[in-house]
């Protein structure tokens, strides 16, 4: 029998262009698929025995919604070192990825203002949990030569047109640009003017060489900046879905109920794992920057041989290069699969994740 | 600190933090089984870490998964999908539950809902901006959903039709005449059905478990979910599943995608091992399920307390309005005096303050202790009031 009322929910549907934009895979295929927001790595050996030995001990249970207690404090641990923040257990939620991370953050947040800005290139992510309920989104401009990034100028307007809530990416999920620390300083000194916050989308800054700045090292109250990210990435962890929120005490509680409400709490076994990881971290990422930094130059200099134009970027794990409909055809008929960044809305770049294969897949422009 | 009095999830989560103080606690509330998850499904998560941790996986989940689910809810439910376009592994039954309730709810939309009712349904439909229209039921009659109160409960807002069976808290299983008559009440006011069989394994006595969606004319409306969780003892790990038919689902997939991506690789291959490998532990913790809650009901008769007689789930849920008070206070009074658990009836609808929950999910030792515990606080609840 047909029915008119699915028909109406599946109209509805149809038009919710935000829901139906296509996400990123989590993690590559394979070496050859360069699309993935995720990173291929190898998986330690104490982590496996730390996440088997809880899972054998009895770990198998449900825990608390933000998260077992020790991780909490080891992420907040992690981000105090890695960014000079000062957050604490209480501060963190642990997420069943960088995806929940932002929809919790978003939705939530969210509740307390009117509106959110963004930058017109972003995640697709993030439309997609604006998609669920839109919190009435308005988008700040960018440019190829910053990044994408949405400059200090383009928040400070953004505020001034009475938006108080801003999603920022650094590095920026397309190009890996980051903010240099005058102009999170700037972005900051907007934010206590207005009485603003954010959420900062931090998950890529472990790939960037050099300083790196985020506003919650100047958030002093730790009032205004909620931090997301993917927890301890390319320790090969990225297809067992673990983020975290670090924010201010005030906001956890409704995202913490809306986490018990959408998913009680994050698998345990991946939780385990998580906490081993992150006591090899320092360690692991160093490395794995180092590695990848080698790589993106191998990469750069494919892409100049090639006669491509590289949009200004920082994070070493990827690279978004400006490119032409012909090309991208012939990318595709190589069998590279890209990132497309129509679907971060600047559909004139591609993003490739940096690895082995990447320098070599541009050999098939040249 | 706020004054104000907690309620719904709140409350629940209040008590839980107030019981992890006590050493000696025995925990009646949370419907997590005291069964660790079965040796040879942490075998398959230990073995997934060494050889699939980088595996791709698509927001609806591994094919092999989707397959296992497929095979599954045709075998116990008798429910025909497809695994490549009719099947969605979520993390845990509490995410299936939240995205069935946003892929048919519009601002404005009412569902009905027969009480009580898992307070997270509520939840769920406030956060979509949904309306829940109450379909009362009574200890009388064990909780039966009445479908002459569920027609007059329609509207011309009304959207969605929850059958949840076994139901939470109440423990009522939805008699197969009575499902058909509501599946033809859905098809008669177009109405979807959002199905919770979570409990399907669980059905204790003569009463019989049916799935609206294996009944002619029932699957191209009704989402089911299902999940991992209390018929293998794997809460934490985090793995359900929403089946329907592919243009639904292929929404439910969006949603799925825009609230977490995906789930655990490893929880994934868990639940292959879970749904493929050997049943027998399935079976023993049935079993168990069976004898406790005798041992449960043989007790509150002792006690004089009245109940729904409980035809499935893990759970009791007794009428303690002799006490005169209201169930929040006696759960308190239970928690801080005796360090028992249960949970209080108005956590789940304000107009059950009279009733309380209790799972048995516990070594039958401790069940027994608990539930001579709640004797002694009932004893003396009942002294104060003479």
């Amino acid at each position: 029998m047909a029915s008119n009322t699915k028909s109406a929910i599946l109209a509805q549907h149809r038009a919710n262009e935000d829901l139906n934009t296509p996400l990123l895979p989590q993690v590559a295929r394979d070496d050859s698929d360069l699309a993935a927001d995720g990173m291929r790595a190898p998986l330690d050996e104490r982590i496996i025995a730390a996440a088997s030995a809880a899972l054998e001990d009895g770990q198998t249970h449900y825990v608390d919604v933000p998260g077992i207690g020790p991780l909490r404090d080891a992420v907040a641990d992690y981000l105090n070192g890695a960014l000079g923040a000062t957050y604490q257990a209480g501060n963190v939620v642990i997420t069943a990825g960088l995806q929940e991370s932002r929809f919790l953050s978003i939705q939530m947040i969210g509740e307390q203002y009117d509106s959110i800005a963004l930058p017109a290139v972003v995640h697709p992510g993030v439309r997609k949990a604006l998609g669920v309920r839109s919190r009435n989104p308005r988008t700040m401009p960018v440019s190829p030569a910053k990044g994408y990034l949405a400059s200090p100028d383009a928040i400070a307007q953004a505020a001034a047109d009475g938006c108080r809530f801003f999603y920022l990416e650094s590095p920026s999920r397309l190009s890996g640009a980051a903010y240099s620390a005058d102009e999170v300083a700037a972005i900051s000194q907007v934010l206590a003017d207005q009485d603003a916050a954010v959420i900062w989308d931090q998950g890529l800054a472990p790939w960037v060489e050099g300083a790196y700045a985020c506003p919650a090292a100047l958030d002093s109250d730790c009032s205004r900046t909620a931090t997301i990210g993917e927890a301890y990435s390319g320790m090969g962890l990225a297809s067992w879905f673990l983020g975290y929120i670090a924010a201010p005490e005030a906001w956890v509680p409704a995202m913490q109920s809306q986490k018990q409400i959408m998913a009680i709490c994050t698998s345990t076994a991946a939780q385990y794992a998580a906490l081993e990881a992150g006591q090899h971290y320092t360690e692991a990422q160093s490395r794995q920057l180092s590695l990848l930094g080698g790589l993106r130059a191998d990469t750069l200099s494919a892409a100049n041989q090639a006669g491509l134009s590289v949009v200004e970027g920082g994070a070493v794990n990827l690279i978004a290069l400006q490119m032409s409909a012909d090309n991208m055809n012939r990318l595709r008929r190589a069998g590279i699969d890209y990132a497309s960044g129509s679907l971060f809305g600047a559909p004139e770049v591609i993003r490739l994740n940096v690895n082995h294969a990447t320098a070599a897949a541009l050999g098939a422009l040249g | 600190m706020s004054k104000k009095k907690k309620e719904g999830t709140s409350l629940l989560y209040q008590l839980i933090g107030e019981a992890r103080g006590y050493d000696d606690v025995i925990i009646m509330g949370r419907g997590d089984p005291d069964f660790d998850t079965p040796p040879h499904i942490v075998a398959a998560a230990k073995h997934a870490m060494i050889h699939h941790h980088n595996d791709y996986t698509p927001p609806q989940g591994l094919l092999p998964l989707r397959q296992a689910i497929a095979e599954r809810v045709k075998r116990v439910n008798n429910i025909d999908v497809d695994p490549d376009t009719e099947v969605v592994v979520t993390n845990g039954g509490q995410e299936a539950l939240f995205l069935m309730v946003l892929a048919v709810t519009s601002p404005g939309d009412e569902m009905i809902v027969p009480e009580p009712n898992y307070n997270t349904y509520a939840d769920s439909l406030a956060f979509a901006g949904g309306v829940k229209v109450e379909v009362q039921t009574y200890a009388e009659t064990d909780f039966r959903a009445d479908p002459q109160d569920v027609q007059a409960a329609v509207t011309d807002k009304t959207r969605s039709l929850l059958l949840v069976s076994p139901n939470n808290p109440a423990a009522s299983v939805i008699a197969p005449a009575d499902m058909t008559a509501m599946l033809d009440i859905a098809n008669e006011q177009d109405l979807m059905i959002l199905a919770d069989d979570i409990y399907d394994l669980f059905v204790y006595d003569d009463f019989q478990h049916v799935s609206p969606a294996s009944l002619p004319g029932g699957k191209e409306r009704t989402l089911t979910l299902n999940a991992l969780s209390k018929s293998y003892s794997m809460t934490g790990w985090r793995l359900g599943w929403i089946v329907g038919p592919a243009d639904l689902m292929a929404r439910v997939t969006e949603l799925k995608a825009a609230v977490s991506g995906g789930a655990s690789v490893i929880s994934q291959y868990a639940g292959i091992a879970a749904l493929t490998g050997p049943q027998d532990a399935v079976e023993m913790m049935a079993e168990a399920y069976r004898k406790r809650r005798r041992m449960v009901l043989d007790a509150l008769d002792a006690m004089g307390m009245n109940y729904g007689m409980p035809q499935g789930g893990q759970f009791v849920f007794a009428d303690i309005g002799f006490t005169g008070l209201d169930s929040a206070e006696v759960a308190q009074r239970m928690l801080t005096e005796q360090h028992v658990l249960a949970y209080p009836g108005s956590a789940f609808s304000k107009d059950r303050k009279d009733y309380l929950r209790m799972t048995f999910l516990q070594p039958e030792d401790q069940l027994l202790e608990g539930l001579e515990r709640m004797k002694v606080a009932m004893d003396k609840i009942m002294a104060e009031k003479i």
